[in-house]
């Protein structure tokens, strides 16, 4: 499922199937021209990584909206931020909230969220559409897919 | 000093080069709107259209396999190329079936034998869902229906498929 109109009336109808939320953190910045070169990239890579997993799971999984923030941000705030994200996401039932990031300044903050922080580094093999970044995304999701099925074994 | 051969007046030419000028012009005006007219006779309807899928009909055994391939979808504003998926076997008659991967329930993505516990079935990861070789839905798991079948067509040895049609219930 994903945040549009149709899927989400599809949601609310059969909540009790659909208990997980997908949600990629995306930073930007614009300040620098390297940067920014880089972050456009990654977040393109994120969308298409995340849309693959969505539709792989598209019947269990709902793919929350980018959270985008600035890549200098005080990480503690953006926990608390995400926290509030998640207490409300919460407040339908549910039960797994999974972070898929590029950004590894996540994972020292790991404690300070309340949900899983899936970190994957960021690869970036030549054209976005070439034969083997569509390999390497294939790969990634076929592992994605299996760690949050990991997830739901284990409750 | 009357000539045998009959003259053409004046009055019989202009009105054959009229006619011809005029019966020009008209069908010079009429040439487009018939064209529209008869347009959507001529184009190819793009629905019904079999796609390539790059796989040799020999290749096609009793153990379902999955292809992925393209095409090209209009969907309102965009114009994009979507990835399809089949899962492809040969049945007991010999007949070649195409499966849609799509999960009748939620529609997740289904894998032949994805699951250790339930060897020859297609198994959805999301609920546990379930269905037989011949694409049947098993029973008590939540799909209620069986897996769409794609429209298919054998050409020069190679394997076409189309759109993914619903079968009929269980």
């Amino acid at each position: 499922m994903k945040w549009r109109k149709n899927d989400i009336q599809q949601y609310v109808q059969s909540k009790e199937y659909i208990d997980t939320i997908l949600l990629p953190l995306i930073p930007i910045q614009l300040s620098s021209d390297d940067d920014a070169e880089k972050h456009a990239s990654q977040s393109e890579v994120m969308n298409i990584l995340a849309n693959e997993i969505e539709k792989e799971l598209t019947g269990r999984i709902m793919l929350a909206p980018n959270y985008h923030y600035l890549k200098s941000a005080d990480k503690q705030l953006e926990s608390k931020r995400l926290n509030g994200w998640a207490e409300d996401m919460k407040k339908q039932p549910f039960s797994h909230i999974v972070y898929i990031t590029f950004d590894s300044s996540w994972k020292k903050h790991e404690k300070d969220i309340s949900d899983n922080l899936l970190w994957m580094p960021a690869v970036q093999v030549g054209e976005i559409n070439s034969k083997e970044m569509h390999g390497i995304i294939r790969e990634q999701v076929g592992q994605t897919v299996e760690l949050i099925r990991s997830y739901w074994q284990s409750n | 000093m009357s000539n045998e051969k009959q003259q053409v007046s004046r009055r019989q030419f202009l009105n054959y080069t009229l006619t011809g000028v005029g019966g020009f012009m008209a069908a010079g005006l009429l040439i487009s709107p018939i064209r529209m007219a008869v347009d959507p006779v001529l184009k190819e309807s793009s629905a019904g259209d079999l796609a390539n899928v790059g796989l040799s009909v020999d290749d096609i055994t009793s153990e379902p396999q999955r292809i992925d391939w393209s095409v090209d979808q209009v969907d309102g504003w965009y114009e994009s190329e979507v990835n399809r998926s089949a899962w492809v076997y040969r049945n007991e008659d010999d007949e070649i079936v195409a499966f849609s991967p799509v999960c009748k329930h939620l529609g997740c993505v289904v894998s032949w034998e994805g699951s250790e516990n339930h060897p020859n079935e297609y198994f959805c990861p999301c609920h546990d869902g379930r269905y037989y070789k011949d694409g049947t839905n098993v029973p008590g798991t939540p799909p209620l229906a069986p897996l769409d079948e794609y429209e298919q067509e054998v050409r020069d040895g190679m394997l076409f498929l189309g759109d993914a049609r619903p079968r009929e219930e269980a």
